[in-house]
């Protein structure tokens, strides 16, 4: 191809007129109070190298830009619509192009380019999990503190164990919707028991669950480092494999389901904008139905919004609604429920410090809250690890859960699933 | 900036809190006012009162100049700083110390955001009134250096009657307390002088707040008006009654179309010429009594219609449009002057007038949206800094209509303070000798001018004063 590369296209920043909205809504403004880690900080940056004021290898600009989590938590408080999302992608391409990924962020990138590699990874991740070492040498340091993310994976129940990937049950009636459960790489090897879940409930809820064989990790990592073209190539696979495939497509990982929702605007192909239309959040399919009510779970239970789902895909209300169908569990907010945890794709590998940072302040709401919550209840992996481990390096006795594992738990009870 | 006070600056606060690479000044460069931009010399981010002290001390021996920053709102460019000042960022101390629920008083930080604090004892049942438009982002800090107004402050006062105490530290970097947690203040008022200096007499590092009961009723009335004349004349009618409602605003038709393409749409009217919000707040039978006159009043002066908030979520919501106004405008072009000018409520239909006759006559866009409750009124110009003729004219007619609000007996600045914007207006309304007297208190504090250099009183000639006056 010989199209020259057009200019990045930071247009979608010109309505800032600086207010500072958007300040406190940063996870990594309130965790330094430095300007230069703030949404408008970054968008003076964003500027600046766009103007070619400051070069795009300087170490300052770099630094700042990328503490960005992405979490798009400055983007509803912005009272200018400000794009900032689009803005930080266009820098992140344009960064990524001159300078490549760091040698850390290559190798972790290059493990979920391919299922050759990172199943084998995660199989071996599953059976130290399932050694129970983890658990015991979860902590604060960077060792425990890994240890603790992989611990905070675990089925809550001993019953989860490896991946149920064929357990398909006699389903619901041929009439039914059908729908096709995006399996993912860290879904489907670490959290096989949350697909299980998944399946459960929403065969409960008069859905047909199918298998789609073909898939691969959906390219949100590569995406959010700005290697577009990784995470155009896997994207094309999943168009492929999925097409035609079902009704629906569900996923139960927030980060995996923001990108596919946004394949369209990734590949420009009609095939892509088609299959994005149909993929669903988990809770949102669930949430269509009711969902049905199950038996009684007598739990304080805080919710946590994904990033990715309250502000990539806006999706508010689903997960509230799943968690409203069991009875006797006792839902709240607290004020850092709607913050970042700091995971953020691969950014708690990168850049530790700065997540830990932002993890703090949550977790410190977690320890002030009153009553304590028994359980948190997230839809995205990463931030059940994060969590996870922050709470065990906390000391604190709080699960954390998925939703629908909480919604599999009460239908058991009410031996809905016979 | 020496490299040795920069290795200093670590030394006090850790090397990690202090920001000297180009990349970073640059996010430092401007305030809430993007029409100045400075790069400070190094930013410095203290996490206690103690390291401010250190700093500040440092900075006395060195005869470095700096300037305090909060949150950056500020829309004055009080809080940048030039390539010889350090800037002193308080965002780290946003501790709440202490709350007494009995005596209604609260000891915070000076990076504490305006609007946590409310949050923070509203299980008391108690709340912080000054409630500038900002209050989502500035800090309480901020609105002490620059006697912060709000929509509430028509009925209870601006930032200066809620602050009872201060810890400062003087630029000498020596720490006092001003005022006492009685806010009975014996001797001279140094608490009432602090507040709105604007960062020239020290840097606050504690402050002790009043807070007040959450009024037992409120009513939020939103009445939609033909033309901004009538919108002007109801408001001076209303007041005439007696009746003090807690909040009184305006938003001209440019100002509400703005706001209902943002998110933060509180279906205002598009229609409408001028929206007024108007909130009557205390016991029941009173609210109740006083909604029925002003509702009347509203309507005998040409009121197209008047609801009234149906639940405490709509009242939020049209209260949240309000506030968020000024952000919105950014919808309009990248640009925006925000101006600050105030004049007796009695002028508030002429001055509308001329404003709209400046707008015309140098082709610009703007809009208004104002505490008009006081006379405080905030055109906001529109325009795009890439176009040099354009912003040629911004600034005449900026000048153009401060000019008519001081000839109306207004002044230059009614909450946003003077910092580097207005600096040249102050001659406008003060005598000489005024300014001489200004000069001298600062010097009381600062012999050496260190804090917040070259803002807000001029420092011209007395002869370059007068000139400057007789020009007017
Ligand atoms: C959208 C918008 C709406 C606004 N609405 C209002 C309004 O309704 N009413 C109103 O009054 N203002 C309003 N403002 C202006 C601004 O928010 C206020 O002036 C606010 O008080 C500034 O607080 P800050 O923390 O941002 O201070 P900054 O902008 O950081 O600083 C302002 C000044 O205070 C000094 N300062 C800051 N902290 C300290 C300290 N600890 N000790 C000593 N000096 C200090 C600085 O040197 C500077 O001179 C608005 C601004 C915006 C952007
Ligand atoms: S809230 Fe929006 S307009 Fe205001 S500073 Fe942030 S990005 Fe800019
Ligand atoms: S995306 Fe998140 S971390 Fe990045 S600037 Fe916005 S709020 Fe801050």
């Amino acid at each position: 191809m010989t199209a020259r590369p057009t200019a990045p296209d930071y247009s979608s920043l010109d309505p800032c007129v600086h207010c500072g909205f958007c300040l406190p809504a940063c996870p990594t403004y309130l965790a330094t109070g430095d300007e230069s880690d703030s949404p408008r900080g970054r968008i003076v940056l964003m500027r600046a190298l766009e103007r070619g004021e400051i070069g795009a290898d300087d170490a300052a600009l770099l630094q700042h830009l990328d503490a960005c989590l992405g979490c798009l938590g400055c983007e509803p408080v912005c009272p200018s619509g400000v794009g900032y999302g689009r803005g930080i992608q266009t820098a992140r391409e344009q960064l990524f192009a001159r300078r490549g990924p760091s040698p850390l962020a290559a190798a972790v990138l290059g493990v979920f380019r391919r299922d050759r590699v990172w199943r084998p990874a995660f199989t071996v991740a599953r059976w130290l999990r399932a050694t129970g070492l983890p658990r015991v040498l979860a902590g604060g340091g960077r060792a425990g503190f890994g240890m603790g993310m992989l611990a905070a994976s675990a089925p809550a129940t001993a019953r989860g164990g490896a991946p149920g990937r064929r357990l398909a049950r006699p389903s619901a009636a041929a009439a039914a919707p059908t729908v096709a459960l995006f399996r993912g790489c860290v879904m489907d090897t670490l959290f096989g028991h949350v697909h299980d879940a998944t399946r459960r409930t929403l065969e409960a809820n008069g859905y047909r669950v199918v298998e789609v064989e073909g898939q691969v990790c959906c390219g949100a990592l590569h995406e959010h480092a700005g290697d577009r073209a990784a995470a155009e190539s896997l994207a094309r696979s999943n168009v492929e494999a999925l097409a035609g495939s079902a009704d629906w497509i569900v996923v139960n990982s927030a980060g995996c389901g923001a990108l596919l929702k946004a394949y369209g605007h990734l590949l420009g192909t009609e095939a892509a904008t088609e299959l994005a239309g149909r993929v669903r959040d988990v809770s949102e399919l669930l949430a269509d139905r009711g969902p049905r009510p199950g038996g009684e779970l007598p739990l304080e239970v805080a919710y946590d919004a994904p990033c990715h789902l309250q502000h990539a895909q806006r999706v508010h209300a689903a997960p509230l609604a799943v968690l409203g169908a069991v009875p006797g569990l006792r839902l709240r907010l607290l004020p850092s429920s709607d913050k970042c945890c700091g995971s953020a794709g691969i950014y708690s590998v990168l850049r530790p410090d700065m997540a830990r940072a932002v993890l703090d302040l949550k977790i410190q709401s977690f320890a002030q809250a009153d009553p304590r919550p028994d359980v948190v209840a997230t839809g995205n992996p990463g931030c059940l690890m994060q969590i996870g481990a922050g709470l065990r390096a906390a000391g604190l006795a709080i699960r954390v859960v998925h939703p629908v594992e909480l919604l599999d738990e009460s239908y058991r009870r009410a031996k809905i699933y016979g | 900036m020496s490299p040795a006070l920069i290795e200093e600056l670590g030394r006090i606060v850790g090397p990690r809190w202090v920001r000297h690479r180009r990349a970073e000044l640059k996010t430092y460069a401007m305030d809430g006012l993007p029409t100045r931009e400075s790069y400070p010399g190094v930013v410095v981010i203290p996490a206690s009162s103690s390291e401010v002290r250190e700093v500040v001390r440092l900075l006395h021996l060195a005869g470095a100049p700096f300037v305090a920053r909060g949150a950056g709102t500020g829309l004055s460019g009080g809080a940048v700083a030039d390539p010889e000042t350090v800037l002193i960022a308080l965002t780290r101390m946003n501790r709440i110390l202490h709350v007494d629920p009995v005596r209604r008083r609260a000891v915070v930080q000076p990076g504490v955001v305006n609007a946590r604090l409310s949050e923070a004892v509203a299980p008391l049942g108690l709340h912080y009134v000054p409630d500038p438009s900002s209050q989502a982002a500035c800090t309480v800090g901020g609105n002490v250096a620059e006697n912060a107004g709000g929509p509430h402050c028509l009925k209870y006062g601006v930032t200066t009657n809620h602050i009872v105490q201060l810890e400062v530290v003087l630029p000498d970097g020596s720490t006092v307390e001003l005022g006492s947690p009685h806010g009975e203040p014996w001797g001279p008022d140094l608490v009432g002088l602090f507040v709105g200096s604007e960062g020239m007499f020290g840097i606050v590092t504690a402050i002790t707040v009043r807070l007040e009961p959450v009024p037992a009723s409120v009513r939020t009335l939103l009445a939609d008006f033909p033309t901004v004349r009538a919108a002007s004349e109801a408001v001076s009618s209303v007041i005439a009654t007696g009746i003090v409602p807690a909040a009184m605003e305006m938003m001209d038709r440019a100002c509400v179309a703005a706001v209902e393409a943002s998110i933060y749409a509180a279906g205002y009217p598009t229609d409408a010429a001028a929206v007024l919000l108007v909130e009557l707040d205390g016991q029941p039978d009173a609210v109740e009594a006083e909604s029925e006159t002003v509702r009347a009043i509203l309507c005998e002066r040409g009121a197209r219609s008047v609801r009234s908030a149906s639940s405490a979520a709509d009242r939020a919501r049209l209260w949240q449009g309000r506030k968020k106004a000024f952000g919105a405008m950014g919808r309009i072009a990248p640009d925006l002057a925000v101006q600050d000018a105030v004049v007796p409520r009695s002028a508030l239909p002429d001055i509308m007038d001329r404003i709209a006759e400046i707008r015309d006559r140098h082709g610009l866009s703007i809009s208004n949206v104002f505490h008009a409750g006081d006379g405080n009124l905030h055109p906001n110009i529109s325009f795009d800094r890439g176009d040099p003729d354009l912003v040629h004219r911004v600034h005449v007619a900026c000048h153009e209509i401060m000019a008519v609000c001081v000839a109306a007996g207004g002044s230059i600045t009614g909450e946003h303070g003077v910092g580097s914007d207005k600096l040249d207006y102050m001659p406008w309304i003060f005598s000489p000798e005024t300014l001489a007297a200004m000069r001298a208190v600062r010097r009381v504090f600062d012999p050496a001018e260190r804090a917040n250099p070259g803002k807000v009183v001029p420092v011209h000639a007395c002869r370059e004063w007068r000139a400057a006056r007789g020009a007017q």
